[in-house]
């Protein structure tokens, strides 16, 4: 079945193992090479890119659980089975801790040898497939924008400006009702539209170009701007919204693209608060950076959840409770903060509420424990 | 009054580039072509007052080539350009507090796909009177 020849790596420092198994697959279609030694084993692995490694855990030098490690971060797709020597059932759990497939306990038959190897190879196919349907679901979501742009939005806008004519021309022709229908009409499409620029707004702005017109911000002015903007659901909800800037705080950056970066946090933490919650924006300095921390009281991130929220599409459990929204604002965010050679992170006590924490290069800030920085050596990098 | 302005609308979706006509129709001459090729020819072959210029068409922003090839045009370039597209958001991200690309044609104004019958109307209401203005008619 299998037209393509599948390689297969053996290493251990026993000899007569690895005759043992060369001999088994003799008349085997794999093409099978060996090392007697993890050093080797693994400069092996990294060259000749096995299907299939089979590596024994107690060798001289390198051991087998490094030669996994060492293997399994070079290509993780590449299977391992590990030897194990004697009944070393608590070192065989381990390997598999560290990406073992599994484990093979010596000596050995050469069927159990035999039948280890078709399943390795099967679990090789399953894992080259998956990561190949992962690739290809990434460039997708690098080519939605494109896509949504020419196919979803060219006909909405289409529909959209025809129903502003038709409305407009029939305006005192067709009755009310008639002219109500025809208004809910435009304002669906108007939904569906706002809809689709939110997900283009996340895909297909490329950030990258803001760089080039980066300049000198206080941060107190987007972080205002964000406030401001969540204001009209802070209001809303009754929360209320703390903010104490730092003058002080001065970066390099796209103040619209801050703002941006800013809104969304800020309005997050707003759309997930309690009612009568509160919301703390600070701002502070600390080791060479501008600190934005936003903290909510609301109703926290589930911790299954926090390592995705700042992919595209991910909205985790906010999808069943009922919030609004299209998963990207924080896709975006992170965007914008990365351009500007910052990050963003997240920590959560869910049912208590969540803080975020965005950290960007500080302009003109002192050396890290440098306290007092004469004035001549602050100006040094002002050019701009 | 004096004779009615010419607007040529240049759109590769008809169904939209109709919407449209179907508006400005309703004061001006409108012609409608649905490429930038057959945009460029009608501009040779008439004096327009005013264009009104898709961005994406074809195989890319085709849109803001045929706006360049205009700027570089000595006469042309008197012609205000009415940019409809539906790609403000990346525009208005990349140039934030500019209506348009600075590369752009000077006397360019940008509205967003789909757009209101009275906005349109206003603005190239307004395009056409600051061009006249400009010309000194």
């Amino acid at each position: 079945m299998t037209e393509q020849r599948r390689r297969v790596l053996l290493i251990d420092d026993e000899e007569v193992v690895l005759d043992s198994c060369l001999a088994i697959l003799e008349d085997s279609e794999h093409d099978v090479a060996v090392a007697a030694s993890g050093a080797e084993g693994l400069d092996k692995a990294r060259a000749w890119m096995p299907d299939l490694v089979f590596v024994d855990l107690k060798m001289p030098g390198m051991s087998g659980m490094e030669v996994l490690e060492k293997i399994r971060a070079f290509d993780p797709t590449i299977v391992c089975v590990v030897f194990t020597g004697f009944a070393t059932i608590a070192s065989a759990v381990e390997a598999m801790k560290h990406g073992a497939y599994d484990f093979l306990p010596k000596p050995f038959t050469p069927d159990e040898f035999r039948t280890m190897i078709r399943r390795g190879l099967e679990q090789r196919a399953v894992v080259v497939e998956r990561t190949a349907l992962r690739r290809e679901r990434e460039a997708l979501r690098e080519n939605f924008a494109a896509i949504v742009s020419h196919e979803l939005r060219s006909p909405l806008a289409a529909v959209q400006q025809n129903l502003f004519v038709t409305i407009r021309e029939l305006d005192g022709v067709v009755t009310d009702e008639q002219r109500q229908r025809l208004q809910r009409m435009s304002s669906r499409i108007a939904d569906l539209l706002a809809l689709v620029n939110r997900w283009l707004r996340g895909f297909s702005v490329d950030v990258a170009p803001l760089k080039e017109g980066f300049r000198p911000v206080a941060i107190s002015g987007p972080v205002a701007n964000a406030v401001e903007s969540a204001q009209i659901e802070a209001v809303r909800k009754a929360v209320d919204v703390i903010a104490e800037a730092d003058p002080a705080a001065v970066v390099m950056g796209d103040e619209g693209a801050l703002t941006e970066a800013l809104v969304n946090v800020v309005g997050n933490a707003v759309k997930y608060s309690r009612e009568g919650g509160s919301v703390v924006v600070s701002v502070g300095r600390q080791d060479g950076m501008v600190v934005v921390s936003v903290t909510d009281s609301g109703v926290g991130i589930p911790a299954a959840d926090l390592p995705r929220i700042f992919d595209a599409f991910y909205r985790g459990h906010a999808a069943e409770s009922g919030v609004a929204g299209a998963g990207i604002g924080l896709a975006l965010t992170r965007r914008i903060v990365e351009v500007h050679g910052g990050s963003i992170s997240a920590t959560s006590d869910p049912g208590r509420g969540s803080v975020f924490v965005i950290k960007l290069p500080a302009l003109d800030s002192p050396v890290p424990g440098q306290e007092e920085t004469p004035p001549q050596q602050v100006s040094k990098g002002e050019a701009g | 009054m004096s004779e009615r302005k010419k607007v040529l609308i240049v759109d590769d979706d008809p169904d939209f580039a109709a919407g449209i006509r179907a508006i400005l129709d309703t004061q001006y001459d409108t012609v409608v072509v649905h490429n930038p090729k057959d945009g460029w020819e009608a501009l040779q072959k008439d004096r327009y007052d005013l264009l009104c210029l898709d961005i994406m068409m074809g195989r890319g922003a085709e849109g803001v080539m045929m706006a360049r090839k205009i700027r570089k045009d000595k006469v042309l370039r008197e012609m205000p350009v009415l940019i409809i597209t539906g790609l403000r958001e990346q525009i208005a991200f990349l140039f934030p507090g500019q209506a348009v690309h600075p590369g752009f044609v000077p006397v360019d104004e940008l509205v967003e796909k789909p757009v209101e019958p009275d906005l349109l109307l206003q603005r190239a209401g307004a395009l056409i009177a600051a061009s006249e203005a400009r010309q000194g008619r």
